[in-house]
């Protein structure tokens, strides 16, 4: 991944990438759009770069845009005919059917209340209707999906879930030299943690919080110090 | 104009009853011509015929090539350890390179073939002969051996 800074504003022309349109397939991510030939930034953020050719802005944002295949963390608000009400963050709230958990049937439906947190999958994203969750996987297992019992939950900027979630990122390895904990990142935002004991919990979500402002670059430098702000 | 207007079936003929499929058919081209004049105005030749270079993805998780965010660390969950692990054994044993062959393609088809080809070779051309070609491969066995006759029995055994 490229760490360049390259920070856009919205409504900029982004040459580069329609160089590299020219002579093949580009990947727009979020934040960028097409209009005939050019694309043009409508998020301000650094602009981020992945071989071989995806671009996307890795822009400062609290509200969650729900989009397909994405794991979030959702709050039952309540049910609703043979559907639970999940509140992930987005402008709208989501909806999980009864059906959409490991071994459920008609009459053996899932036993959760308003107030649980679920993680779950998106399956269903669009503009214009409301996105629907899944806490199977297409074989109808469970796999890593959902409830999440106990625990400490919390929010975040989207950036920060994005940061701990990429490959080899060295924040939750330094973590784990300090304690064993279990951990529930959602890409909308929101994080549940479970250590032995609540003070290790609430030493780790506050951690956690602490690198909510750090790049790329500065992470490293943060993990370091992770240490001493567990020990406090 | 006559000339340009495409025959049609009547009404009457349409309804019958074997005529119910060319029916639909007809009514399905009507539709189709119907929307095609309807927008035909709005599609314009990029439109038909643009070839672009770009793929539109809404998901960080996606772009950013994001892991799943659901983890557990020393022995917290051990049943969410396991599938991590075999996630990772799955990873890992994608990235692994292949191993290196002790017998080399080549040398395997001579094995092969000096081995196992006279064997299959015959199964497969017995499939395709003839029954004639079968009774003659045969006959130049059998036509030593006598037909099996009937003998009359001896004339000692009435006295």
């Amino acid at each position: 991944m490229d760490c360049s800074n390259a920070i856009v504003m919205p409504g900029e022309r982004i040459t580069i990438i329609e160089e590299v349109a020219k002579e093949k397939r580009v990947i727009l991510g979020p934040g960028l759009r097409r209009l005939d030939d050019t694309v043009v930034a409508s998020k301000a953020g650094p602009l981020r770069h992945k071989e071989p050719g995806t671009y996307w802005i890795d822009n400062y944002q609290r509200r969650y845009v729900p989009a397909r295949g994405d794991l979030v963390l959702g709050i039952i608000k309540g049910k609703a005919g043979d559907q639970y009400r999940v509140d992930i963050g987005s402008a709208d709230i989501a909806s999980i059917s009864y059906l959409a958990f490991e071994a459920a049937t008609k009459k053996n439906r899932p036993d959760l209340n308003p107030g649980d947190i679920i993680y779950a999958r998106v399956l269903n994203a669009s503009a214009d209707i409301e996105p629907e969750l899944v806490c199977v996987n297409s074989n109808g297992k469970r796999g890593k999906l959902g409830l999440l019992a106990d625990g400490f939950f919390f929010k975040c900027t989207l950036n920060l879930g994005r940061l701990l979630l990429r490959e080899n990122c060295p924040a939750l390895a330094a973590l784990t030299r300090e304690l064993p904990y279990e951990i529930a990142i959602g890409v909308n935002g929101r994080i549940w943690v479970k250590a032995n004991s609540l003070r290790e919990t609430m030493a780790l979500s506050n951690a956690i919080l602490t690198m909510e402002q750090a790049g790329y670059t500065e992470i490293d430098k943060i993990c370091d110090s992770l240490g001493d702000v567990l020990q406090a | 104009m006559p000339s340009k207007i495409k025959p049609r079936l009547s009404r009457g003929v349409l309804d019958m009853k074997f005529m119910q499929r060319t029916k639909v058919k007809v009514d399905k081209e009507d539709d189709d011509e119907q929307s095609r004049a309807l927008y035909s105005n709005e599609i314009n030749e990029k439109m038909l015929n643009s070839n672009s270079n770009f793929i539109i993805e809404p998901s960080y998780t996606i772009c950013a090539g994001l892991i799943d965010g659901r983890l557990s660390f020393r022995g917290m969950n051990p049943d969410l350890e396991l599938l991590m692990e075999q996630e990772m054994a799955q990873k890992l044993g994608k990235v692994k390179p292949e191993q290196p062959k002790e017998v080399s393609d080549q040398e395997m088809a001579k094995a092969y073939y000096t081995n196992k080809a006279p064997s299959v070779a015959s199964n497969m051309s017995k499939k395709f002969s003839t029954k004639n070609n079968l009774k003659r491969k045969q006959g130049g066995n059998n036509q030593r051996q006598q037909k099996p006759q009937f003998k009359r029995p001896r004339d000692e055994d009435d006295d």
